[in-house]
Order: structure tokens, then sequence, then C-alpha cells
């Protein structure tokens, strides 16, 4: 099994309901957010120096798109990669691969402060907080599911724009797409980043007023 | 001492960092047994708190009482007295699981370190900030002393004001209106800024102001969202839009701003502001002349409809419809004749539509639109706007009666605001209602006697209200200004006393929405942290203080219980609509109203218990019995300004908090890139926004969202960020309001500005 997100880019409102339910569960800190709800074409490309992983630094980047400002968006945190680079780089086995769900999980009791995890990950999924002296992100909600309640994203979505489907079911093998549009964003990095897209489009009829 | 950040924020926090409080705390050993303690906001102790499992927490229900369509019934969870996260109650079909944005911050706004500890007292003067703690007990004296010491000198006590507004709408804080009639006639800002026209207009038409269950729009083959954007300020109504859309309903959105609603529609028709009613009458004439309107529905549900069609006829020429409204005639043509065809079809129209000098017009043109294509008293169709009918509680808290012998106001009786319109019996005197939508001036010329004392709760005049320069002046001529928040805010800041008030969290209440029809017990989940206060145990306090200066002088409770109160809210009728027995089912999840379809049975409140296309009211109090034309109000400066809900912020609430902080820093001015270009203004550049009423900075974005002409800002209040859109806005009023609400609204939308690079 491989859980993962799949972003429905189509509904999103980019409300950042899922950024901040992530918060009220576990209340990062001010200035760390470990759900990002990320606006389509707003960002800059930049020549990531992030990772030092010289395996990894082979990553594209996704294809640009050109959409009206503030009105389209992906909603991002941890991509609980099948080959994650933080459970590789890991010196004390704090990131961990759940062998049944296939979650990435950080464990802070263990976590030594050492930001491998945070340079290493082609996607910025894991924050360091610098009070703490500590790496933290989004385990999924892993506490919560095996209570058998979903994630507080998930739950909280007031449209549904995120879903978490187990990429081996076959019903989900080819599903979406794996290379967002208009994001910064690694796609064909080698981690295997699991969250998977649906895109937006403009209405079909649009008319604005005429210039002038 | 002058005013500085460092030291308002050093009593705001009792002298002492939160971080050097915590650690004494945790040496003497009283942090475990300091409810909400271990939770504040010392940014090192509260990274991840692993969730536990149902079976750790308490949880209790709750509800979001602020001014909003989508009223959520929140579950919170508590864990050793501390507020551990809230979700959205499952129960509820339309909250179902979830919150906003906004309702998610909601620990951190309980447990914030900027939040309201203790009463304090401008001892430097308003604005000086020159701040000192005080206890209740001083508070609670300083204010009843002046309140008797002004009902011996005017012989009333018309001199102390409250205005008190949507920070809140639970049913017990009408007790604050309770203690304000608790002490005898008094002045109060009546009126509403939010939505009156509207409420008017459909007042004049049907009688009511009563939508249909917005769950229902799943079913609806047709859907116009016009001038509303659920997409940012009601999210959860769009799971219901986009059911209908997968089921091969039409949504379109017709606004004047290309918004995140229209992002997600079938079709997007951007409109010249204020020409919607113009193009509503235009739809009207097509679809009769295409012979698609419902005659037989006229027929049996109307009054006026000759009346209304020899006025399309005369007076709307299409072509003059495409040329003012800036839509090709064809495809007005085809959105009036494929909404005429579909049904159910349904509009939803926005608040910010009507708050122009020809907003209630809008309004009542649309509403005899939809009449006409006969989707009025349908399931899944209808004219939406709102309601209040599920609003029928007690009024306990607000039902006080007057001390004996008290004197009051001998003018015209005013009403009391749109909601709860509690009858009573015709006194002899009357309280004295100023207009709320032009607080400044109204408190500067008030006379006879002139208002010394002002009372501000669930309200922040100086975010909310227009024309900042003349509200200084109007607040310095004051003798007392109390304000109760949970926040300190500007409105704070030229404040005598500040009053620490309760969330919800530390309450009991009761809510309903006026969009949806549930109905959401708000229990106290956590004792009140410092020495905050609900509303209503404020008012006891005071009541208690006058009582003993003068046995008598005021009616309200001496000491109360939130929960006894929400309970003396509940009557049989509330039990029938909602189908429980009793008040303690809600503890088991919110419960929904029983179906009815407004209007289904044809009959209407008003005089002619029609639809009315002729109203004689109308031709009473505005000027026109038929929705007509009404040209908007015409520029006064170079650019249109717009300034709608951000969906980060519920008026100047949740913006503020840090968390909200993490998720939108900053504001911005959205400008069209043409605009943009003519001022040579880039992308990020600060730039000032004026006007005759005032000047703002604030960094720009271009955008083809907003039309060529306009500029957009959001009405919102930041920490630390003097930006405030309505310092822009002066006071004229839109058309209607005066007829159900007291006094006209404010066309705060009919705003021009020029800006300039800086």
């Amino acid at each position: 099994m491989q859980k993962a997100f799949l972003v429905d880019g189509s509904i999103c409102l980019g409300c950042n309901t899922c950024a901040m339910a992530c918060k009220n569960q576990y209340h990062q800190d001010k200035g760390i957010l470990w759900r990002k709800v990320r606006e389509i074409g707003a960002e800059e490309y930049h020549i990531d120096n992030n990772n030092i992983l010289p395996t990894l630094v082979s990553y594209q980047k996704a294809p640009k798109a050109e959409m009206p400002m503030e009105r389209f968006y992906f909603s991002l945190a941890c991509n609980h990669c099948e080959n994650p680079a933080c459970v590789a780089i890991c010196p004390v086995g704090a990131h961990t691969k759940d062998p049944e769900t296939g979650i990435c999980k950080h464990d802070q009791t263990i976590c030594i402060g050492c930001g491998g995890c945070v340079k290493a990950c082609p996607f910025g999924a894991s924050k360091f907080n610098e009070k703490m002296g500590q790496a933290e992100k989004c385990s999924m909600c892993w506490e919560r599911q095996a209570d058998g309640k979903t994630t507080a994203c998930v739950q909280s979505c007031p449209v549904g724009a995120i879903a978490i489907i187990d990429l081996h079911d076959p019903k989900y093998k080819e599903y979406a797409n794996a290379a967002p549009i208009g994001i910064d964003y690694a796609i064909n990095a080698e981690t295997k980043p699991s969250t998977r897209f649906i895109h937006p489009s403009m209405p079909k009829e649009v008319y604005r007023l005429p210039k002038g | 001492m002058s005013y500085s950040k460092e030291n308002v924020e050093s009593i705001v926090n009792n002298g002492i960092s939160r971080r050097s409080f915590l650690k004494g705390l945790a040496a003497s050993g009283v942090l475990s047994s300091f409810p909400g303690g271990i939770l504040q906001a010392n940014e090192d102790l509260n990274t991840k708190i692993p969730y536990l499992g149902e079976k750790s927490y308490q949880t209790f229900r709750n509800a979001c009482p602020r001014n909003c369509y989508d009223t959520c019934s929140i579950k919170t969870y508590v864990k050793d007295g501390v507020m551990q996260f809230i979700e959205g109650a499952t129960e509820s079909t339309y909250t179902r699981g979830g919150c906003c944005v906004k309702g998610n911050s909601y620990v951190k706004r309980v447990y914030s370190a900027r939040r309201l500890k203790f009463p304090m007292m401008q001892v430097g003067g308003k604005g000086s900030g020159n701040w000192k703690r005080i206890s209740w007990d001083q508070a609670m004296d300083i204010i009843a002393k002046k309140l008797l010491e002004m009902k011996k000198e005017d012989g009333t006590l018309l001199g102390a004001a409250l205005t008190k507004y949507s920070g809140n709408f639970g049913i017990t804080h009408y007790g604050i209106e309770g203690m304000f009639n608790s002490i005898g006639y008094t002045t109060r800002l009546a009126g509403t800024p939010c939505w009156p026209a509207g409420i008017d207009a459909q007042n004049l038409d049907m009688g009511d102001m009563w939508c249909n269950d917005p769950e229902e729009m799943k079913d609806s083959k047709f859907i116009i969202l016009w001038g509303v954007n659920p997409a940012s300020n009601s999210v959860h109504s769009m799971k219901y839009i986009y059911e209908a859309k997968k089921k091969g309903a039409k949504v379109v959105v017709i606004d004047p701003v290309f918004t995140e609603a229209a992002s997600k529609a079938s079709q997007y028709i951007q409109i010249k502001t204020g020409t919607d009613g113009l193009l509503a009458l235009g739809m009207a004439k097509i679809i009769i002349d295409a012979n698609l309107h419902d005659q037989k529905w006229l027929d049996a549900n109307s009054k006026g409809y000759k009346e209304y069609k020899a006025y399309l006829d005369k007076e709307i020429k299409l072509d003059n419809v495409s040329k003012i409204t800036g839509i090709p005639l064809a495809m007005i043509k085809e959105l009036a004749l494929s909404f005429a065809k579909a049904k159910p079809a349904t509009i939803w129209m926005g608040y910010g539509m009507q708050r122009h000098t020809n907003g209630g017009s809008m309004i009542r043109a649309i509403d005899a639109f939809v009449a006409v294509s006969g989707n009025i008293g349908k399931y899944a169709g209808g004219a939406r706007y709102g309601h209040l009918s599920t609003w029928g509680f007690n009024y306990a808290a607000l039902s006080q009666p007057k001390p004996e012998g008290s004197v009051g106001y001998t003018g015209p009786e005013g009403a009391k605001g749109e909601f709860a319109q509690v009858g009573g019996e015709k006194a002899a005197y009357t309280d004295r209602f100023l207009n709320i939508n032009k607080t400044a001036r109204e408190l500067i010329n008030a006379k006879e006697p002139k208002v010394r004392l002002l009372w501000v709760a669930c309200k922040n005049v100086f975010a909310q209200d227009f024309d900042r320069n003349q509200l200084i002046r109007a607040f310095q001529q004051l003798d007392l200004v109390v304000v109760a928040d949970q926040f300190f805010n500007e409105t704070a800041k030229w404040a005598d006393i500040v009053l620490p008030v309760a969330t919800q969290f530390e309450e009991y209440d009761v809510n309903v929405s006026y969009w949806h029809y549930w109905l959401t017990l708000n229990e106290q989940a956590i004792k009140p942290l410092f020495e905050v206060k609900s509303d209503l145990e404020i008012a006891a306090m005071l009541s208690k203080r006058m009582n003993q200066l003068q046995p008598g002088s005021c009616t309200f409770p001496q000491s109360v219980d939130t929960k006894a109160m929400m309970v003396k809210e509940f009557n049989p009728g509330i039990y029938e609509q909602f189908g429980i027995k009793s008040w303690e089912e809600l503890k088991n999840g919110p419960v929904k109203a029983k179906a009815v379809i407004p209007y289904a049975d044809g009959k209407f409140k008003t005089p002619s218990g029609k639809f009315e296309f002729y109203s004689d009211k109308a031709l009473e109090l505005f000027g026109s019995a038929l929705p007509t034309y009404l040209e908007v109000r015409k520029p006064y400066d170079k650019f249109r300004m717009t300034s709608p809900h951000s969906r980060w912020s519920l008026h100047s609430q949740f913006q503020n908090l840090e968390w909200m902080e993490d998720v939108h820093p900053e504001p911005y001015v959205y400008i069209n890139p043409e605009d943009a270009e003519a001022k040579m203004v880039k992308e990020g550049d600060t730039v000032a926004v004026f006007n005759k009423q005032g000047l703002l900075r604030l960094k720009a974005k271009l955008t083809d969202n907003v039309q060529a002409g306009t500029v957009l800002m959001y009405e919102q209040w930041y920490n630390n960020n003097i930006y405030n859109v309505n310092e822009l806005v002066d006071d004229t009023s839109s058309d209607m309001g005066a007829f159900k609400t007291g006094a006209p609204g404010v066309a705060l939308h009919d705003t021009f500005v020029n800006f300039r690079k800086l």
C-alpha cells in the first residue's frame, strides 16, 4: 500500500482551510506550515540549492501555467514519497516509512535536529523549527487514521478537494497526474512523490468587459 | 507617558513576558493546575501536539457565532481543561465535519498572547496609550457612577449610547441590549451596515426575507450567483453548487470582479458595477417577449404584473441594457432564455450588490425576474438573499424591563435592527435611535441630551464604521467610552475603559444562521481565561454595582449563569420547528429545521398577500412602486473602489491572529494592468490610494480579476498594520433600509479613489 494525497485543483477554492486545520490539530509555531496552499502561476521558478543528495539534483521543474491571479491552487504537504530522501538521510531513524501504509512519519522524540531532512527533501516538506532545534513535518495524521478518522486536512476541506488514495490499488494506479502545472515542483524526482493532481481549467465561457 | 506600542503590549501582557510567566508558574508548580496555561502562545512550547485518540478528550458542542452565512456547528476537543483542537460537527450536513480557515484558527484565538486579559483604563486620556490595569470592581464602579450621575443631571439616561453589532450573533448576546434596556431609556446606534437595502427590497416584494434551504441547490438546474462569492465567504455552500454542476446544471456568476466563485463556474459574465438591476429588467423583458414567463403563477400569486410589464415595454430598451451593462445583447438573451427554460432555477444575490445608492432597487429587479420565471415558491428555486425564519427565540436576555419611573425619548420611534424585533407594549417613552451607518456624525450631532457615555460591544467601530477623522472627534468629545472586546484593536485604543470578553468556548449560548437551517448549542468548553467575563456577566456586575449605589436603578439580574440564560431562550415554537423535545437533545449534535419551501403555498406577507411587483409601500417610502432602473452614484474621483470581504477574516476578526498571518500576512490593492500602466505602477510597488476621506499606503498586485477603472481592497483588521479600507469610505446612504431596519444602509461600494506610485 502507498497512501497518497490526491489534490483536485479543479474544485480547490484556495481557502487554506486545510493548512489551518493542520495548525489546529498540531499547533505548528508561527511561521511554520506543514501544509501549504500554493497558487498556480504565482511562483518564481528557482534553482534549488536545498538538495544535498547528488542523486536527486536532476529533477525537472513542473510546466508553467498562465492563470488568473489568486484563483487556482494546489494544496501540498509532505508527498510521502515511495523512496523518501528524509528516511534515507536521517541518522537516528526519526524518519521512518510505514511498511504497511507507506506513510512517511517523523518522530520528534527521536529527532536530534541535524537538519539533514530539511536539506534533502526536494519539496521542502520537512521544516526546521528554530526554537525547538528540531525538524517537523506532516505525518499524514497517522494517529488519527489509526483511530478510524481521516486526516485533519481531508476532513476539513469544505469541497472535498483533498482525498487519500492508495497508489498501489489498481483502481488508482494511473490515477490523475504526478506532475502539477504552474507551481515550483520537482517532477520526476527520484524520491517518487506519491501526491497526485487533478488539473484545473478556466470556466468554459468567460466574458470580460471590453477595454477602454 | 506617551503612546508606544511596547508600553501597550507590556500592559496587555501583564508586564511580564509570556515566557517568564510560564517559567514562574512551572517553578511554583501551579502550571498543571492552571487551565489553558500550557497552550499559551509561548512559541517555544507548543509545536506538534500528538493526536491521542478520540477517547482521550472531553468533547463539547460549540457554534461559530460570527456574522457569516455558514454559522458552523463545532465539536471542541478538550484535555485537562485545555482546548486541544476543534472539528466541524459531522451531524450537520451543512458544516459536514469541517470549519473554514477562520474557524480552524479558534484555538489560537482563545490562547493568543494578544488577547485582552484584564480590565484596563486609559489614564492619560483617549489615544494617549497610557494604560493601567484596574479591577472589575473599579471598572464597574466608574461606569455605574457615571451612569447615575448622568441620570441625575439630565433627568434621563439618553446620554448613554450603545453600539453593538455582529461580533457575536449568539442569541444570549442580545443581553447586551438587555443591559441597556435594564437601566432605562438610552440611545442606540440602530440599523445595519450589512444588508438593509436588500432586506427592504425583499420585504416590499414578498413581505419577508426568506430563502430556500441552501442544501437544495444541489438539485437546481440553473444557478446564477449574482454578486455573491461563496467560494470565499460561504465555503460550505460550494459543495451543493458543485454537485448541481456535476449533475449538469449551469452555474453562472455575474459580478464586476472575476471572483473565486467565478473561477469555478460554468460561465462568468463581467458587468459594469451598479447596472445589475437594469440587466435583470432586460432579462425579464426577454423572457416575457419569448412567452417563457410563468403566466399561470403570476396570475395566481402576484400583484401589479400588468404595470410592471407596461414599464418594461415602455422604458426598457434592450440595446440600451446591453450598452449600459456592457454585456452583448446575444449573451443577455441566451442567459435569460436558458434560465427560464431550466426548472428549477435559482438566483443567489450577494450583499455587496445592495451596498450601492441603488442597491435596494437592484435586489427588487432581480426578485421580479425570478418571479416572472416562475421560480418563487419552488424546491431548489427561489430568489435567495437570507432569512430569519429560525430566529424565533424568546430573547430573554434582551427583554429586561425599564426601572420604575424611567424617562426617555418622546420623538418618533425607530426600528431596532434586523434581528430580534421583539414586540412590546407601546410605551410613553422610547429609546433614542441614531443611524449606525453614520455613527461619527450622529454621536457628534446628538443633542438634548448630548451623548456622554458610549458602550461598544461585539463591534470594532474604528474598523467598521466610516469617516475616521470624525470618529476620533466623536470619541474625544465623549466623557466615557467603554469597549468590551477580546483584542486590543483600534477602537480599544480610543477607549477610556477596556473590558476583556469571553470567547464562545468560555460561555453558553445558542446559534442559528441567516442562511442555512441548522440549530446549534454552544456549551462552555473551558473555564474563562485570565479575568475575562461573558457579556452577560459584565451586565450582571454592572447591575450589582448600580443597585448598590442606587437601589432599583438597574433591572438586570445581579448574577447570571450563561447556561441558565441560554435555556431561557428556548420555547415550544423552536422545539416544534426543529423537531426536538428539549434543548438537551442538542448535546448530541446540531439539528435542522423541518423542511419548508418558502412561499410554496402562495402566501406572501405583503399587504396584498401576493408577490408585489407594484408596492404601495415602496411608492410611499422610496418613490417608486415598481422595481425600476435607478442609476448608481456618480463618480467623485478617478477610480471606483470595491472593498469586499476577505476569506481570511470576518470583518475585523481573525486576520489579526498569529496563525492567520502565516497564511495571509499583508494587504494588497488589486489594480487592473491597464490602469497600472497608465500610472506606471508595477507589481509589488507601494502605492498610495487616496480620496477626500483619507489615504492608505500598501503594495499593489496587478490583475484583470478587477475591471479597468476599479481598484479592489479587502476589508480587514491586521494586528500590526494600520491598514483599514473603511478609512476611504464615506457614509453615503444606499436607497433602502429604513423600512425594516431603522436606517438606510451604506453605499460603501460607491466609493471612489485615486492612486499613485510612492
